[in-house]
């Protein structure tokens, strides 16, 4: 038999009032926008707290301890425990421990992360023979950009035309980018709508 | 002390084969070199030396942008990016929080900042937090200031354009990391006629923002924003050493563009920039 | 960190691995303070009886509601964690997503008023590479894909690496600047 929740009015019905319900943003807010808008927001919510929570801290936290004797688990416990002093006043400043061990963290991660893992790897593909149009286009691309981006001296004089270069190109850049993605949120669009018009009003095939 | 005896041990170790990859000496050289350059320009600026480094329109627009929504009586919205704190986007966001949570504090203007993971959230807590109190105006901070929302990008956009649509903001400063629901921010942002400021450094993102806000930060203006905000001279110093390295980059790149071009070693080269 | 990546020793990599995993498990802890913010301030509105204060009880039954089934059901497939995501918010999402079409239409009427030098640059590049994208372009021009393809592989992938350069280069200088204890401002720390 059946379960209820397969039933074509729980399938089709509530995705699309949710989906029409957002649309009507468009036009205006209205309460069916904040309806959906909160419930939208309240789901979030709770599945980053159900994922979080099962395969974070039940799997990466209790699992190891109870299961293979990984009692220094109990450090990050700890430190996750610290965020909550910020309830009490006087050991408030405490709550700064955890942020900076993650923030520390950080810091160490991107400082190589940056110098190795991004600058490395866009100059090595920058290498190239001045033999060709294109190659030469992204040689001067490259150089006049890095050279808009210098924050030492006032863009004037030949600095100045260099750094222009680099606007210029950045913009038909962006002007790229932006024709480029058109075409691909239209097709998102494409997407609901076959959902609206074929899957649940069967009014196309 | 400690610290010292642990570098020289690590230096010995390094001189003791096998202990060292050499096949990331080029990153090694890039780091030390940056480095360098960096505490060279910083120390600098700590002895007093007055370095200038050129205004950024955006930045310059922040104060004034608060400005306007205390004449009109209207919050200040406050985004510091959709990354966890693991991302330095993140991190850049919430250092311009805090200086913008100074100005506001000043000047008594409400601050809204909706964020999207927690662990951000704790931080813009803290940076909020004492903003405030370092201005004096700690009992003007409300609870709601920095709310955690959603968990997800698009649930997020879908309450902070809620948010705009109601709250009306008249500043809508977005600092950070942005993926997909930059437009749908900025754009609701927009259609409200709010004056808004925007720094990324997602290049997908910046046409976005570009069409849809009044300033924007491009790529690495993002990271010097603190340094613009705060005027603090090691800060600025370090701006100036980021600019050296720069150049020097640069040349690197030209050197080897026209090795590889005129046949000079080319396989070395490329070696030499290889990320292994 | 730095040291792992450049010793070869197996102890300091995977020190730096476990340091990845307890940030995760911190940031884990982070989440009960998340919700602990939800609901402060959506009970303060509903106590208080503030506008759209109904809107925060839907708000907290449905954050209580797929919480509960994720920690105590499980989130596999055939629980209601998974329906419920599956059958509302998933939709949403997409929808959500869809939108931008209308926004970057109203993005692009308002980007495309060729006021300057640099905002003509954007919007012949951008008509070009639309053109570009449809059948309809090869009709008007038939090189247009070609052309579009060739903005999209050469200057925009040069301007990319450039952005990417010089922001790496930030981030790098930021890193630094927390690692040497100048940069404190993230901390509340001006």
């Amino acid at each position: 038999m059946d379960s209820i929740w397969t039933q074509p009015f729980f399938y089709f019905f509530l995705p699309a009032f949710f989906t029409l319900a957002v649309y009507s943003l468009l036009f205006k807010d209205n309460p069916w926008f904040k309806f959906a808008e909160h419930v939208f927001a309240g789901l979030s919510a709770g599945y980053y707290a159900g994922l979080i929570f099962t395969s974070v801290i039940k799997q990466q936290m209790f699992v190891p301890m109870l299961s293979s004797g990984r009692w220094d688990m109990l450090i990050p416990g700890a430190l996750g425990c610290l965020l909550f002093v910020r309830f009490f006043p006087r050991i408030r400043w405490l709550t700064r421990i955890p942020l900076a061990f993650v923030i520390g963290t950080t810091a160490g991660i991107m400082f190589l992360q940056q110098l190795h893992g991004l600058i490395l790897p866009q100059l090595q593909s920058t290498l190239l023979p001045l033999n060709d149009l294109s190659n030469i286009i992204i040689v001067v691309g490259v150089l006049t950009t890095l050279v808009y981006f210098y924050f030492s001296k006032p863009h004037t004089g030949a600095l100045g035309g260099v750094a222009k270069a680099g606007m210029w190109f950045i913009m038909v850049a962006f002007g790229a980018h932006f024709g480029y993605t058109v075409m691909a949120r239209v097709s998102l669009l494409i997407g609901r709508m076959q959902f609206l018009f074929v899957d649940w009003l069967h009014w196309a095939q | 002390m400690l610290a010292w005896v642990d570098s020289v041990g690590w230096v010995i170790a390094a001189g003791v084969p096998g202990l060292i990859r050499t096949d990331r000496l080029n990153a090694l050289v890039l780091l030390i070199v940056f480095s360098i350059v960096v505490i060279y320009f910083i120390r600098r600026a700590a002895r007093g030396e007055k370095l200038y480094v050129r205004p950024l329109a955006g930045l310059q627009a922040v104060e004034e942008a608060v400005g306007r929504a205390t004449e009109m009586g209207k919050p200040v919205l406050f985004i510091p990016g959709t990354g966890d704190i693991d991302e330095i986007q993140t991190i850049a966001g919430l250092s311009i929080l805090g200086l913008v949570a100074k100005v506001t504090a000043r000047y008594e203007t409400p601050l809204l900042v909706p964020v999207l993971y927690p662990m951000p959230m704790a931080a813009a807590q803290e940076v909020v937090r004492e903003s405030y109190i370092d201005e004096g105006k700690a009992d003007h901070l409300r609870p709601e200031t920095v709310q955690y929302i959603a968990g997800e990008s698009f649930s997020y956009s879908a309450r902070v354009g809620g948010m705009m649509l109601r709250e009306k903001p008249a500043a809508n400063i977005f600092m950070g990391t942005f993926h997909a629901e930059s437009l749908l921010i900025s754009e609701v942002g927009q259609s409200t006629g709010a004056i808004q400021i925007a720094g990324t450094a997602e290049p997908e993102q910046l046409p976005f923002f570009i069409a849809a806000c009044d300033y924007t930060l491009i790529g690495e203006e993002l990271y010097a924003a603190s340094a613009y905000l705060s005027q603090e001279s090691k800060m600025l110093g370090s701006l100036k050493g980021q600019d050296l390295v720069k150049m020097i980059i640069i040349f690197c790149l030209l050197a080897g563009i026209l090795a590889v071009t005129f046949g000079v070693y080319p396989e070395f080269v490329v070696d030499l920039f290889t990320a292994n | 960190m730095i040291i792992a990546f450049f010793g070869t020793g197996d102890t300091l990599a995977d020190f730096s691995n476990e340091a990845l995993r307890y940030m995760s498990i911190v940031a884990g802890f982070a989440l009960l303070l998340g919700v602990i913010s939800i609901t402060q301030v959506s009970a303060g509105v509903v106590r208080k009886r503030e506008k759209d204060w109904p809107y925060k009880i839907v708000l907290l039954l449905c954050l209580f509601t797929m919480a509960g089934f994720g920690i105590f059901q499980g989130i596999t497939s055939g629980t209601v964690f998974e329906w419920l995501f599956e059958n509302i918010q998933k939709p949403m999402m997409a929808t959500m997503f869809s939108v931008l079409a209308f926004f970057i239409a109203s993005a692009a009427y308002r980007a495309f008023r060729a006021r300057t030098v640099e905002a003509t640059i954007l919007l012949i590049t951008a008509i070009v590479v639309m053109l570009g994208r449809v059948p309809m372009g090869q009709y008007v021009y038939e090189d247009f894909p070609a052309v579009a393809n060739w903005i999209m592989m050469f200057p925009s992938v040069a301007v990319q690496r450039g952005i990417i350069i010089g922001a790496a280069l930030g981030a790098a200088s930021m890193s630094l600047r927390i690692i040497l204890g100048i940069e404190r401002t993230y901390m509340g720390r001006g």
